[in-house]
């Protein structure tokens, strides 16, 4: 295990930040931790990354305990932090050579990996670029440019797609895949679903402080009831056809809200068939039709009962 | 290191905020106080009302022939003491007789009254003061001059001329000087306390750099944080960049003092430079400390950074000399500890005092001071987690 954690639990006041977590991220994957807004993620990451004080629990990394002065831990990692965290007054290259600089001390090799950060992060046209000048998309890349330029074996990566449009969101995931690749393990904390299914190898589910679910990303879907979720817009149904829809086999949760019919079903084939059989029986007619195989929202709202973008 | 060393600079420099206020302010702030104290010191001088009185007219109980009186041998000194009053401001003198002059005396509205008598001088005055000091060395003066005329006509009468015009070419009739020989001048008291609160300014640089090592300030220095250089080495480079551009601020205020306003200290400028390379080092130093300690935020901070530079500037008569007289005889140990005050006492040492001993003592004051800061911050960031960020 390159990252342990045991028992965390950290406390804003009254607040539980963290409740009992436990975490295991084993070397060469890309660890998940996917949750909402204030689900203890980047608490998690910042008690990791020993900047923040906890109340109970332990944290090892590469075997050893965490402390602000570990600094042989610390030279070993690499941070991407949620807020952009670069230098105003130094251009793309300097800021990367800086961040670099914190780790490698001889120069050419330093410049050979600051290069290469460069071009890794597709900034080839900005080195002399300032901070200011750059896009959201473009300060997000040089925001990991700044983390992993040194070439870790662990990266954490806090939200770094926040606020990113969907180019360099894309150059952004493609790159984590590619460190990975190379050999680094990353712990990547998000609330797009989607992304962290995407790249994540296993996923931790946080809420309240807590992991709910861990597993990869097909192992937290079979963990659950929904194997389909059919959507059927505009239609107009009475009580007694949301009676009849609901004793079909399979089915166990419809629910009707603004012409929409949305109909959950367990993993099994033809469910789409059935309920579209029954409507067009009773000459009902219909819009749009959807047929979606169970994401991590479903998992999400399944073990929570409330969505993962609440 | 180096590079490390090479950024910080760098970025400090290009923030235009660092630098500005700890340049600037003080500059703004000698500009004026030149305009306003410089021209108080000369604005607030009073010319001393002097009688003089003639006996030997009044002993004929003529005083009207007193203008006859003076072409005799003996108004030489109403002569000396006319030059006097047209060269400079420093006497007024008017002729009265000896009951006027006296009541004059008690309603002060003249502060002494020179009686001449013959070859016979004398002065009374009413208390004792600095008129009473300046009429007395005007007195003085006069008579060390009459005796070397004596001498010189006596013994070698063809230089008498020159004699008499280089006794004539007088300067200031007196100075206050020190023991060490200088003059002391009050409007460089101001200036002192102002080179010591240029130096403590060095805070907000100091407390620029501080930002950078807490975590729970800004992102970049829980970015910091998580790499593996040590926390000594990050202070102690972030002080270096800080303490470089701070002296160089301190060195262009004292440029500005010298070049621009011309201001004139006994001692020379160059001496003066260790004692702002060590107080511009405090500054930094408590800069650093300040922003290190407790989990306040910038803004309580920053207030108090700049409440308390001011009370030390004030403490060391940045407003007024004459607190620093009081704080040193009512609280003088306050006036050791305090690093404004110990700047301009160091910088006394160099113009007024010529006391090495007591300027060493300054020096060593300010160095472990400083040492004390910057270990002190070391301290509190080392290991340093935070309750949020």
């Amino acid at each position: 295990m390159i990252i342990k954690i045991e028992n965390l639990v950290k406390r804003y006041g009254s607040l539980v930040a963290l409740d009992h977590l436990n975490l295991e991220v084993k070397e060469g994957e890309i660890f998940g931790l996917l949750g909402p807004n204030g689900s203890g993620k980047t608490t998690a990451i910042n008690c990791m990354l020993a900047l923040l004080k906890y109340d109970r629990g332990s944290i090892r990394i590469f075997g050893e305990e965490m402390a602000p002065d570990n600094y042989r831990v610390k030279s070993q990692i690499g941070v991407v932090m949620q807020d952009v965290a670069v230098f105003e007054e130094l251009n793309v290259q300097d800021n990367i050579d800086y961040f670099c600089g914190l780790y490698v001390k001889d120069k050419n090799k330093r410049k050979e990996l600051v290069e290469e950060a460069v071009r890794f992060v597709g900034l080839e046209e900005y080195r002399k670029i300032y901070p200011k000048k750059l896009s959201g998309g473009l300060l997000r890349r040089l925001n990991i440019a700044c983390g992993i330029a040194h070439k870790p074996r662990l990266i954490f990566m806090d939200e770094p797609t926040v606020a990113v449009d969907p180019q360099s969101r894309n150059k952004i995931l493609e790159g984590i895949c590619e460190l990975n690749r190379q050999g680094s393990t990353i712990v990547y904390t998000s609330h797009y679903m989607e992304e962290v299914e995407q790249i994540c190898s296993r996923i931790a589910i946080m809420d309240h402080g807590r992991c709910i679910a861990l597993g990869t990303s097909e192992e937290l879907k079979n963990m659950i009831k929904t194997g389909e979720t059919v959507t059927i817009e505009a239609v107009i149904l009475e009580e007694e056809d949301l009676a009849r829809i609901r004793e079909l086999p399979h089915v166990f949760d419809v629910s009707y809200k603004d012409g929409t019919l949305t109909v959950r079903c367990t993993g099994a084939r033809h469910n789409l068939l059935r309920i579209l059989e029954y409507l067009q029986s009773r000459k009902i007619p219909f819009g749009r039709v959807f047929s979606e195989l169970p994401t991590l929202n479903d998992v999400f709202l399944e073990i929570t009962g409330k969505q993962l973008r609440d | 290191m180096l590079q490390q060393l090479k950024y910080a600079f760098v970025v400090k420099i290009r923030n235009f905020s660092i630098v500005f206020w700890p340049l600037l302010f003080p500059l703004a702030l000698t500009t004026l106080m030149y305009f306003s104290v410089g021209q108080m010191d000369e604005s607030d001088f009073d010319t001393i009302d002097t009688a003089v009185v003639y006996e030997e007219v009044q002993d004929r109980g003529n005083a009207e022939n007193a203008v006859t009186a003076q072409k005799s041998g003996n108004d030489r000194f109403l002569q000396y003491l006319t030059a006097v009053e047209e060269d400079s401001d420093l006497i007024r003198v008017r002729q009265m007789e000896d009951e006027e002059a006296v009541k004059a005396l008690e309603e002060k509205e003249v502060r002494g009254i020179y009686y001449i008598k013959g070859e016979d001088l004398s002065l009374t005055v009413s208390e004792n003061s600095l008129s009473s000091s300046i009429l007395e060395s005007l007195l003085t003066g006069y008579e060390e001059g009459r005796q070397t005329l004596e001498n010189v006509m006596k013994y070698h009468p063809e230089g008498l001329d020159e004699a008499v015009k280089m006794l004539g070419e007088y300067g200031t009739a007196v100075e206050y000087v020190s023991l060490g020989g200088n003059t002391t001048d009050t409007t460089a008291q101001f200036f002192y306390a102002m080179i010591g609160m240029a130096c403590l300014y060095g805070c907000f640089i100091g407390f620029g750099c501080a930002l950078w090592l807490q975590c729970n300030l800004t992102a970049l220095a829980a970015r910091r944080c998580v790499a593996p250089v040590h926390r000594l080495r990050v202070i102690l480079t972030e002080f270096a960049a800080g303490f470089g551009i701070h002296f160089v601020n301190v060195m262009i205020l004292l440029a500005y003092m010298k070049y621009i306003l011309r201001l004139e200290f006994a001692g020379s400028y160059l001496s003066m430079v260790p004692v702002a390379f060590i107080g511009g080092m405090f500054g930094v130093a408590m800069g650093i400390f300040v922003g290190s300690i407790g989990k306040m935020g910038e803004g309580i901070k920053i207030g108090i950074l700049i409440g308390v530079s001011m009370l030390l500037s004030f403490l060391a008569g940045l407003m007024n000399p004459q607190i620093k007289v009081w704080v040193d005889q009512s609280i003088p140990v306050l006036n050791r500890i305090n690093p404004a005050a110990v700047i301009s006492d160091a910088l006394y040492c160099i113009n007024v005092f010529d006391s090495p001993e007591r300027l060493g003592q300054d020096m060593i004051i300010l160095t472990a001071m400083c040492i004390l800061m910057v270990a002190g911050a070391f301290l509190i960031v080392r290991r340093e987690r935070y309750d949020s960020i």
